[in-house]
């Protein structure tokens, strides 16, 4: 008890604060010491405004807008003296305009309202004096011991206690917070993994000191406290609100982020809005109009000042005469006079607009974008679906394309094809780019011949016979090939899930290739069917006898994970014969940086097998491991752990540790995996780049790899002039053994600087010659990187720009946004990325529009995305027909807006001049209120739903690029025809 | 959420479908040479015999327009003709001649025409009360008269500039020797005579003030009955404009002499207004307006014009449908 009062203490203390603020101390199953820190309860409210500040605020948002607000001004004038109107003409369309926006935000806001209710009003079992009471979500608080049931969802984020499982871990699914609907692991701490019942959660009293609420969903760093003993936190044991319980009858847990604090909420809070760019012209032509008012205003004022005079006597202007009209003050008459034809002219500021348009979109986004037949995916049953209408035109006017690679371009659908096990090449297949590159080249391709024994599955498709069918024992090298297996049924992070046979287990796995590679395992005979926290469990084949198995199970020290910094994931594990191994397979870069010495032949052998598959446009992986002594990895394993229990920068540390202990690795050999192309995916390149619009690649494969790909989506041919940046060369690599990376980052600018300035020279002839060849780019993740700076950015804008196609590769997802954001602000163009996984987040946001693949990867993608569809073909559709058409409309109604506007407004100017430019109105109060709001609101949203050009089936005819200056030389040229009625 | 209609053979081919769909059936003319010019000599062939039948229905009426806000101020008041207007010693008679220059068939309507006259402008156009009009003493609803709503402390009716103001010239007119009768009843509209002018309303208080702006009524007689006022009130849109004076009920043959006998009494000299007295005949698209007639007969011609040039350019330089190098991208 004593150690709770300190923390306390330390917060009465203020400013001195010996404590970090930065943590947050939760006593478990303890509310009036939670009490104190005044935690925020459960309940969740995402509406925007409530009963009483829905008016207030509602209708702040409303005059946010400079044309409401220049109609309430109005409004306000008309009900004085001086105007010429009643007010009414002023107020009707004011308020019917505001009148709709507000119920259209009532009727939105009640939804949520709504759907929060029933959320808050679910219940969940809650430990409350011995036993389980049912409790509403909302009425819950941080440091409560609940239990959540299978199948249900966790009402916040909790610490996970106990489950009912073994081992206290419980499977959850995430599709909620990310779209991913494999089964994910949540163990908890062994100490806690008692308190299942009841009677003993109660007597659990513990401390969990850990981070303050964030957003990040795969982070989290804290330490729970029992009786003194301080145990580190992972995500592991974390249940995050939005998530739900799996193949577990009930788990217990503490609660300790609620309502608001929760990382889902968090996340959900701040989605950037994008503006499309016609809505920021709108307004510039909107400012436009004021300009054009307010000199008709001045003019007509002045004509007013001179006009006035006692001569006409039967005005009556001799005695007592109002300030308006008094001719002995002429100047005031002219102010007086520029307030009444404010009022008058007021119908020249297109109140409706905003109101027409969103209608527009919206009904364009959801009833045509989301229904269209043609970018409907019948095999996954997936409609395009438009997430915002804000950008509909915008899709008409794309110039720049981004797309990522694997699962856009291609299917992400990953099959095991070829391999190299201890230098030596198997796998007898031919992808579909070595047909093509063969073709290139003028060689008849043969049919590929299969044998009759080759073993065909979704996943795998490997043909060779030294290896099937066990017949791998009688290689040469079948150590390696043993070692190379067994690499690949350990190290992963697969789930099984199902039957453990062969023929019915299904693998959940966070990406496909890693499935794959554990199907092709099981293929090899290295049948990989159980796992527990610790423990693996194979069904190895490896005896001399066909059909003969023998079960091993090989206890999982550590797992070191994936990501895309660290490019390599790694497993240390205990055979049942006490060999302690360190398997690790990554990227052919990171793996080969870290192998020992001695080998140096199979290294160079498999290096080349690696280019081989590369150039076939396969994805490769590099297998190795290394024999660790217990004493090293003990005292590794205490590094490890420290690192795993630290409370900052957990994640950096934990690499650093890594770093100590992937070394000197030993290389069995490579995978080579095949993604193949979508369908349709070089004819809708093609009708793009026809279009005008031009695609660049930027993945994170290799070099031969992306050019493959490339040439086999017609973004490249022989044809053309291709730029290549690489940071492959030999004068590099010779500067990189040196070691000095001071030394190595001077050479690689000045190395990139070099290139891009002679390809700048030779850039012009080749453009400028009508027939001379396009010109192409293909620069690596590195070299781009020095091509970003700030000094050589230029130089690279302007080369590629003169580029009809160009790869990056091996790209950091920070490097595609950066790429990205370099194109829409250095070239002013309107840009669009599409990608299908949460490495193309970054560039999905950093262009004007982001397209999501809903496919394989989870829906991260998606859910920042503006639009999703199933397949790259779709954007043809989506780009040049309903981008097109989009764009097309919304620019007639803009200009059908103000045509109609100013027709009706300048007819009422030149009365004026017939009136002694006294103001009188030409029109009757009712007519001129209801014409824009009434009268005229129909034909306009009629002009943008139905208007079409003859044009969905005729390719080339739909050229979207037209210049963006269009909107505003069309809209001009109409504004001049408005002026002549 | 779309799945749903996504399925049936019938479903795909409802109304709502072919919308989602965008394929609804709709016109999608493509604008060929041979269309193009086919309607430009479409729109020449209608447009050209409908501004001649409309130029030809203008030019049967007969108008005879006579100004004489200057004839009629004798020689030596010409120098300034306001103070001659404003003497009510001087009399205003004033006679003018004109001979009929073409047969004119009854009946002949008779306007007189102000120009320069801005019966538009905002104040003069508020200055009344509809309600007084139409009802009678109403000492509330006058406000709205300014400034000439009351008089020595006693309202005016009818109050306001417009009233106030009220043409009163006045024209006979003599046919050899003999007085031509002009009808002056039935000049305004009979909705304003039955249902915006009271039948129970008498003039009151009415040119009672210092100031004198133009005629006087007859306090006897009501206001639905002062066809003159009725026809006055009814303010025009423009500042150059007609009111109807009269019908003279007889035809007048070619060269017929008519002399016009009228009181100079209003006020246009001030301002610098122009008089004149109009007499016209109507056909069956009302008076002479040449202006429609002729911008028919402009549009067709030019319609007919460029489909001409366009065939002899379609003739000479003809161009391939569907040949692209013509996009404005290329």
């Amino acid at each position: 008890m004593s150690g709770w009062g300190t923390p306390s203490r330390t917060v009465t203390l203020g400013r001195v604060q010996p404590q970090s603020p930065a943590l947050r101390t939760i006593y478990c199953n303890h509310r009036e010491a939670n009490f104190a820190h005044r935690y925020k309860g459960n309940s969740i409210s995402t509406t925007k405004y409530n009963v009483f500040t829905f008016l207030p605020k509602g209708l702040y948002e409303q005059f946010r807008r400079v044309a409401n607000l220049y109609f309430l001004m109005v409004s306000i004038l008309s009900a004085t003296p001086y105007s010429p109107v009643h007010p009414i003409t002023n107020m009707v369309p004011l308020s019917l305009v505001l009148l709709f926006s507000l119920i259209k935000e009532a009727f939105e806001d009640w939804q949520r309202f709504q759907n929060d209710m029933t959320i808050n009003n679910s219940l969940v079992d809650v430990l409350q004096a011995q036993g389980w009471e049912s409790l509403q979500w909302k009425k819950l608080q941080v440091g409560d011991i609940i239990r959540v049931k299978q199948d249900g969802f966790f009402p916040a984020d909790l610490l996970l206690l106990a489950s009912t499982n073994v081992d206290g871990i419980c499977y959850i699914e995430t599709a909620n917070l990310d779209g991913e609907t494999n089964l994910k692991i949540r163990k908890a701490l062994e100490r806690t993994w008692d308190y299942v019942t009841p009677e003993k959660a109660c007597e659990f009293k513990g401390e969990v000191q850990c981070e303050q609420p964030n957003n990040s969903l795969y982070t989290f760093t804290g330490n729970l406290v029992v009786d003194n003993q301080t145990m580190p936190l992972s995500p592991n044991q974390i249940l995050l609100r939005g998530c739900s319980l799996k193949n577990t009858d009930y788990i217990v847990g503490t609660v300790i982020f609620t309502g608001h604090e929760t990382k889902v909420m968090m996340n959900s809070m701040n989605v950037p809005s994008k503006r499309s760019t016609l809505e920021r012209k709108l307004d510039k032509l909107i400012l436009a109009l004021f300009s054009t008012l307010f000199s008709m205003c001045l003019l007509g004022a002045i004509g007013s000042g001179i006009f006035i005079d006692r001569k006409y006597y039967y005005l009556g202007l001799s005695q007592s005469v109002e300030d308006q009209f008094n001719p002995s003050k002429r100047f005031l008459v002219i102010i007086l006079t520029m307030l009444t034809l404010l009022t008058l002219y007021s119908t020249i500021i297109p109140i409706s607009l905003y109101v027409s348009i969103e209608t527009i979109k919206f009904i364009q986004s959801s009833q045509f974008i989301n229904k269209d037949l043609n970018m409907y995916h019948a095999e996954s049953n997936t409609p395009a679906s438009a997430r915002t209408s804000n950008l509909n035109e915008e899709l008409g006017q794309v110039e720049y394309i981004f797309s990522d690679k694997t699962g856009t371009l291609t299917r992400n659908l990953m099959e095991f094809f070829k391999c190299s096990i201890g230098g030596e090449m198997y796998g007898t297949g031919m992808t579909e780019i070595e047909m093509g590159v063969a073709e290139r080249k003028g060689i008849k391709v043969q049919e590929a011949k299969t044998s009759t024994n080759s073993l065909r599955e979704k996943g795998f498709n490997f043909d060779d016979v030294r290896l099937m069918q066990g017949a791998w024992r009688h290689e040469p090298n079948h150590d390696a090939c043993k070692e190379y297996f067994r690499c690949l049924a350990i190290c992963h992070t697969v789930l099984p899930e199902g039957e453990e046979t062969p023929e019915k287990i299904r693998y959940q796995a966070a990406s496909p290739d890693e499935a794959a590679l554990v199907l092709a395992a099981k293929n090899f005979g290295f049948f990989f069917y159980r796992r527990t926290p610790t423990m693996i469990y194979v069904r190895e084949s490896h005896v001399e006898k066909m059909g003969k198995t023998q079960d091993v199970s090989y206890e999982i020290l550590n797992v070191l994970e994936f990501n895309s910094t660290r490019k390599r994931q790694s497993v240390v594990c205990r055979y049942p014969d006490g060999r302690l191994v360190l398997y690790c397979k990554g990227a052919d870069t990171v793996i080969y940086e870290r192998l020992g010495t001695g080998n140096d032949d199979l290294n160079k052998v498999t290096r080349v097998h690696l280019e081989q598959f590369g150039s076939a446009g396969l994805r490769t992986l590099c297998l190795a491991y290394r024999d660790l002594a217990p004493d090293l990895y003990e005292s590794w394993n205490e590094k490890f752990i420290t690192a795993k229990s630290s409370l900052r920068d957990r994640e950096k540390r934990l690499d650093e540790v890594a770093e100590l202990i992937e070394k000197e690795l030993i290389l069995i050999g490579a995978t080579a995996i095949e993604d193949k192309l979508q369908e349709g995916v070089p004819n809708c390149i093609q009708t793009l780049s026809r279009a005008g619009i031009k695609i660049w690649v930027l993945t994170g494969d290799k070099i031969e790899t992306a050019i493959n790909i490339a040439y086999a989506c017609n973004l490249l041919n022989n044809e053309m002039k291709q730029f290549i940046i690489s940071s492959e060369t030999d004068a590099i690599r010779e500067v990189e053994e040196r070691g000095d990376q001071t030394e190595i980052a001077r050479f690689m600018k000045e190395e990139v600087k070099k290139q891009l300035k002679q390809f700048l020279d030779e850039a012009p002839q080749y453009f400028c010659s009508p027939s001379g060849p396009k010109l192409a780019l293909v620069i690596d993740g590195k070299c781009l990187m020095y091509a970003l700076e700030p000094s050589l950015r230029i130089m690279l804008l302007t080369l590629s720009l003169n580029c009809s196609s160009v790869v990056c590769c091996r790209v950091s997802p920070l490097q595609k946004a950066q790429v990205t954001s370099l194109v829409k602000k250095g070239a002013r163009k309107i840009t669009l990325s599409i990608g299908d996984g949460a490495n193309d987040v970054s560039m999905i946001q950093a262009a004007h529009i982001g397209i999501g693949i809903s496919g394989l990867e989870g829906m991260q993608a998606v859910m920042a995305s503006d639009f999703a569809i199933a397949q790259f073909r779709f954007l043809e559709d989506l780009l040049l027909v309903h981008g097109r058409w989009s764009y097309i409309r919304l620019c007639k109604v803009v200009m059908y807006f103000f045509y109609k506007n100013l027709a009706f407004t300048l007819t009422q100017f030149w009365f004026t001049f017939g009136t002694g430019f006294s103001g009188q109105r030409f029109y009757d109060d009712w007519f001129q209120s209801l014409y824009n709001v009434i009268f005229t609101a129909l034909p306009v949203v009629i002009v943008g739903l139905f208007d079409q050009e003859n044009c969905r089936n005729m390719g080339l005819f739909c050229s979207v690029s037209i210049s963006s200056l269009l909107l505003l030389r069309i809209s001009f040229k109409f504004n001049e025809q408005g002026f002549r009625w | 959420m779309t799945d749903t209609d996504r399925g049936t053979q019938r479903d795909r081919h409802s109304a709502f479908s072919l919308f989602t769909q965008q394929s609804l059936p709709a016109c999608k003319p493509v604008l060929t040479p041979e269309w193009v010019i086919m309607t430009f000599l479409f729109i020449g062939f209608i447009f050209i015999p409908v501004g001649l039948v409309t130029l030809r229905a203008s030019h049967s009426v007969v108008e005879i327009v006579e100004r004489y806000d200057i004839g009629c101020v004798p020689e030596p008041f010409r120098i300034d003709k306001v103070s001659y207007i404003q003497d009510d010693s001087i009399p205003k008679n004033c006679s003018l001649s004109f001979k009929v220059p073409k047969y004119m068939k009854a009946p002949i309507y008779i306007y007189y025409q102000l120009d320069n006259y801005y019966q538009n402008h905002r104040r003069y156009v508020k200055s009344r009360s509809d309600k007084q009009l139409l009802h009678g003493q109403n000492e509330h609803g006058i406000s709205s008269c300014q400034p000439v709503e009351v008089n020595n402390d006693r309202p005016i009716i009818p109050c306001g500039l417009i009233a106030w103001s009220l043409f009163n010239d006045t024209f006979t007119f003599i046919r050899n020797r003999a007085e031509l009768k002009v009808n002056r009843k039935n000049i305004a509209w009979k909705s304003d005579r039955g249902h915006k002018f009271g039948k129970n309303v008498y003039p009151f208080n009415f040119q009672n003030g210092t100031l004198i702006g133009g005629g006087k009524l007859n306090p006897t007689i009501p206001l639905s009955d002062q066809e003159d006022l009725i026809v006055w009130m009814r303010t025009s849109a423009l500042p150059s404009f007609r009111k109807l004076y009269g019908r003279i009920e007889k035809d007048l043959d070619v060269d017929d002499v008519v002399v016009v006998h009228l009181m100079n009494n209003y006020n246009t000299y001030s301002f610098g207004g122009k008089k004149k007295l109009v007499l016209s005949t109507t056909s069956w698209l009302g008076g002479k307006n040449d202006f429609l007639g002729l911008a028919y007969v402009f549009i067709g011609s030019s319609s007919v014009t460029i489909a001409v040039v366009f065939t002899l350019l379609h003739l000479l330089s003809p161009r391939h449908y569907e040949d692209t190098s013509y996009l404005p991208w290329n």
